[in-house]
Order: C-alpha cells, then structure tokens, then sequence
C-alpha cells in the first residue's frame, strides 16, 4: 500500500460520545460511493501533522450497507504519539483528511453456527458494524460489553435499540466482570468467540477458550498496538543502501518511509503481517511488538515487524 | 482425464489423542475400533480426565462386507469400550444407525469437543459431511483410515451416488453409464466424482480391475 492508493475524504461529522471518544463520520471528496467493506474491516487514516505525517489504522463501525459515509470512533490516547491527539484537537467539520482503503482482518467467520462477541472500551468499534452483518442472518449471537462505568460505554443507545436482549452489559464501576469461564464453557459446538479490547482481556478470553477445549481456529481477536516510544538506534537498508536514523517517537516503519522507502503494510498496529522485514544483520537485541510472530519466531530474531518493533543495538541492517 | 494426483483426495494420518479437548467423541466402524483403543490407552497414560468425558459410538458390522470374518474381533472392540470406563459405548447395527445418533450427539455437544473418526474411508467420509454442517474444523477432527478402500461414487451426469465401488470404473446405479472413478473428492457430498467413461467412444471401455480392497 501506498500513498497513491489513498481516498480523500471531509470530515462531515463529529460527536463526543464518552469523555474519551469522538465519532467522526467522513465523506468522500470526489462524492459517491466509498468502497464496500465488511464488518471487522479498519481503515488507515492519514493526518497530515505539523512536524510529521501520522497513519493510525481505525476500524469502521457504520453499517457496511451504508456507503456514503464511514464513521470510525477514536479514543484519545493518554499517552498518544500524536494520532489520537490530533484527531481530538486538530480536526473539525470540513477537515480533510486521506484514507487508506478498507481491509479486514477480524471478519466473522461465515459459516459459524453461533457468533460471541467480546468488548471492551473502544474495542466495540468494529463490533459495531459486525453486528450490522448479523442482523438478520438468523444466526444466533450475542454481544458481551465492558466498560468503565455508564458514561464511558459508548455506542450503547444504539446498541440497546438494536440489539436488545442480545447486549449483556459490564460496569467496572459497579464491580461487574464477564464470566469468561461460564460464558465460554457452554457454547455449543460450531461457537466462534471474538474479543477486542485491552491486552488483558484478549488474553485472558485466549487462555480461557484454551482451557475450555477450543480450538485456535474459533477464536478470533484484534488489537493494535500503537507503536511504543524507545531509544534512538540506527538501521541500514541493504538493498537501498541508505543508513536511516530512528528517533525514539518515530516507529521504524515512520523512520524508513521518511527516507523515501517503501514498505508494504496494511495495519500499521503489528497484527496483518504484511511489514514483515528479514533481518540480515543485528548487533543487539530486537524488541518486538507485534502480535503476529509466534514467540519462537520472535525469539529467532531473524525477522521484525517495522510498524510497531524496534531495536536495541547499534547496528542493525534490514533486507529492505 | 485426470484420475490420480488430485489435491482434493484426503489424507488421513494416525489417530492422537487430543488432551487439549475438553470432551471426545470417537466414532469407530467395524475395523475402526482398534484405532479408538489405542487413543483410549493413550489419554490413560497422558493421567488427564479425558476418559470419563470420552463418548463411543460404534457400528461393529462397518463396510458390510467385512462383517461376517471380523465377528469375534469386533466383539472383543467392543468389551474393551466397555472395560475403558468411559462416560458412554453405544454400539450400533449399520452406518446409517450411528451417523443418525452422532448429528443428535453434536446437537448436544459443547465448545471444546474434539472428534476422532476410524473406519473405512467412505464412513469418514459420512461423519466428515455431517461434522462440517456442526462447523467443526480440521484443528478438531482426527481421521484414520482403516478397513476397506471402497469409495462412494457420485454420478456427475445424474446425481446418484453408488456405494461399496471397489473397481476403476462402476456402471452408475442412477443412470447406468460407466463412470470412470476419479480421485476429485467432495468433502459436501462425501463422495469420489465419476464421470462417463465412454463419452468419446461410446462402447469403448478400459479393463475393468479391482482397485479400491
């Protein structure tokens, strides 16, 4: 993916829907149609920041049937590099910003016999417009949700209006916790389970499917990770041969693209995979982030995804 | 016409035992059963409480035609279901009888479940399409291939499927055409595609030889 491949788009819409979220809506310059999505799918917003171009992946929560707008959610970020900031700060009605084109990467399963989606915070965001594709599908599903307290649950108007007895609500204020043993225990054959939310919770429903028998291929999740602030290091591009210096709030991935190379990428949050760079030489340790290499290969260390990893080392040299 | 080297063909490997399961549900024909026993004595020695969530459906006559000299050995399969202490043995006269109690069993079962299939490969075949209607995926089915290599045929001309097909080309029970029996498999139908053999050259056959014992 590229620059070139982007869609302009002007910001038509703009709600503060908890303390910490605003909902945009944004439009499409040339008018029409945005390209068909489906639900799960996020797309990279491009924001043309003072000091530095930022590119956060967001996923669409309007109804995938809805196509002259997408509307994402956007939490600000306490400890932001700048995305989430600026997009609270920055942008307003008529701000125009560029889009990458949709891509999925927690798309329901489509031939599950029963769906269980798992929330928490921001995470319901791409369960939003999943939802939108079970609706009458007459498969059976239901939706766990967990937030902070009342004036942090986003969405939660719509989502009881449309989802009625199907919403199972979870306050932290109020001590209340998802069951994941029970929840997952009980489901019948055919169940896939999907989580968004923090860290935590998506490994506590991993470890607890495991060990409740689940099988890895029912068990969907999505999370991405910003990419950490670290100290500065140096990386050569072999096949560029260009030495390119790496500040500790730039992501490799930033850092090398501002040289002027290339990378593919699709998420930009360490979870599609498509970043991934062979690494020739290493003076150090690699710290990965990602959350698409298995820990034997990361531990390899051979291989590093630039969006959202970085090294400690004073020399490392990448097939790039 | 390509007949071998198919892709779709399945490959089937020893059965293992799964103790990241939580319940298992072993599904065994005639031959089958001594797969099922091996797993069996393999979650004992794993000492992980697998045996008691462990359910056996077993049809002792299998593929027919090897029911009348396995007698005695599927009576002993079956005492040693029994012996195993396991949370259910149900035995069963014919296919038919025990694929009709494993859709209800599924019906039942929870997340978690993993399933062990051993027979012939056209009753794997059977609880395969059945398994896949549950939505059960490869990471939770076990298959081993024993007993009789007769293939389920599927007539691409008239739909009929013929069963018991042991020889490289059948006359359909449908429509009577000779079929040549490919390895294209249908997971959905459960069967080997045949196409007709003669198309080209109507009359014109090649040897008929015994292929699939």
């Amino acid at each position: 993916m590229s620059d070139a491949q982007t869609i302009a788009v002007e910001v038509v819409g703009i709600e503060q829907v908890t303390p910490l979220i605003k909902h945009f809506k944004l439009a499409p310059l040339a008018g029409g149609d945005l390209p068909v999505f489906s639900g799960g799918s996020h797309i990279i917003v491009v924001m043309p920041g003072a000091d530095r171009v930022h590119k956060n992946p967001y996923s669409l929560l309007g109804s995938p049937q809805q196509l002259d707008t997408y509307e994402i959610g956007v939490r600000r970020m306490e400890e932001s590099r700048g995305g989430s900031h600026y997009m609270h700060d920055r942008v307003a009605i008529g701000s125009r910003l560029e889009i990458a084109h949709p891509v999925n990467l927690f798309g329901l399963d489509k031939i599950a016999r029963k769906h269980v989606l798992i929330a928490g915070g921001i995470g319901i965001t791409p369960m939003l417009a999943q939802l939108e594709d079970l609706h009458g599908g007459g498969v059976p599903y239901e939706l766990h949700y967990s937030v902070r307290s009342a004036e942090h649950a986003a969405f939660l108007q719509r989502l009881r209006r449309r989802e009625g007895a199907r919403l199972h609500m979870y306050y932290d204020s109020e001590g209340q916790t998802i069951g994941f043993e029970s929840l997952l225990a009980t489901q019948p054959l055919g169940t896939h389970v999907y989580v968004c939310g923090p860290t935590g919770m998506i490994d506590h429903v991993i470890a607890t499917a495991r060990s409740c028998g689940w099988p890895g291929s029912h068990v969907h999740w999505e999370q991405f990770s910003a990419p950490p602030v670290g100290d500065a290091f140096e990386v050569f591009l072999a096949r560029a041969r260009i030495s390119v210096h790496v500040p500790p709030d730039r992501s490799l991935l930033e850092s090398i693209e501002a040289a002027g190379v290339e990378v593919p990428y699709l998420c930009r949050g360490g979870v599609c995979g498509f970043c991934h760079t062979r690494v020739l030489e290493l003076d150090g340790d690699l710290l990965h982030n990602d959350h698409f290499l298995s820990a034997a290969e990361q531990a390899r260390g051979n291989s590093i995804m630039p969006c959202v990893s970085r090294a400690h080392c004073k020399r490392l040299v990448l097939d790039l | 016409m390509l007949v071998t080297g198919i892709k779709s063909k399945p490959v089937y490997a020893p059965l293992q035992a799964d103790t990241g399961g939580r319940y298992h549900l072993m599904l065994g024909s005639g031959v089958g059963a001594a797969p099922l026993l091996r797993v069996i004595a393999e979650m004992r020695s794993a000492a992980v409480p697998s045996l008691q969530y462990t359910q056996v459906l077993y049809a002792p006559d299998g593929g027919a035609a090897e029911a009348a000299d396995d007698q005695s050995g599927a009576t002993a399969a079956v005492a040693g279901f029994r012996a195993a202490a396991l949370g259910g043995v149900r035995t069963f006269r014919g296919t038919p009888a025990l694929l009709g109690e494993f859709r209800s069993t599924l019906e039942r079962s929870l997340m978690g479940t993993r399933l062990y299939v051993a027979g012939p490969e056209s009753f794997i075949g059977l609880a395969m399409k059945i398994a896949l209607e549950f939505n059960l995926n490869k990471d939770e089915i076990r298959a081993e291939e024993c007993g009789t290599l007769a293939r389920r045929v599927y007539c691409i001309h008239c739909r009929a499927t013929t069963e018991q097909v042991r020889t490289n080309i059948v006359s359909c029970v449908g429509c009577a055409r000779w079929l040549l029996v490919r390895d294209h498999y249908s997971r959905r139908l459960a069967a080997y595609m045949g196409v007709m053999v003669d198309a080209e050259a109507p009359g014109e056959l090649p040897p008929l030889k015994q292929v699939f014992l």
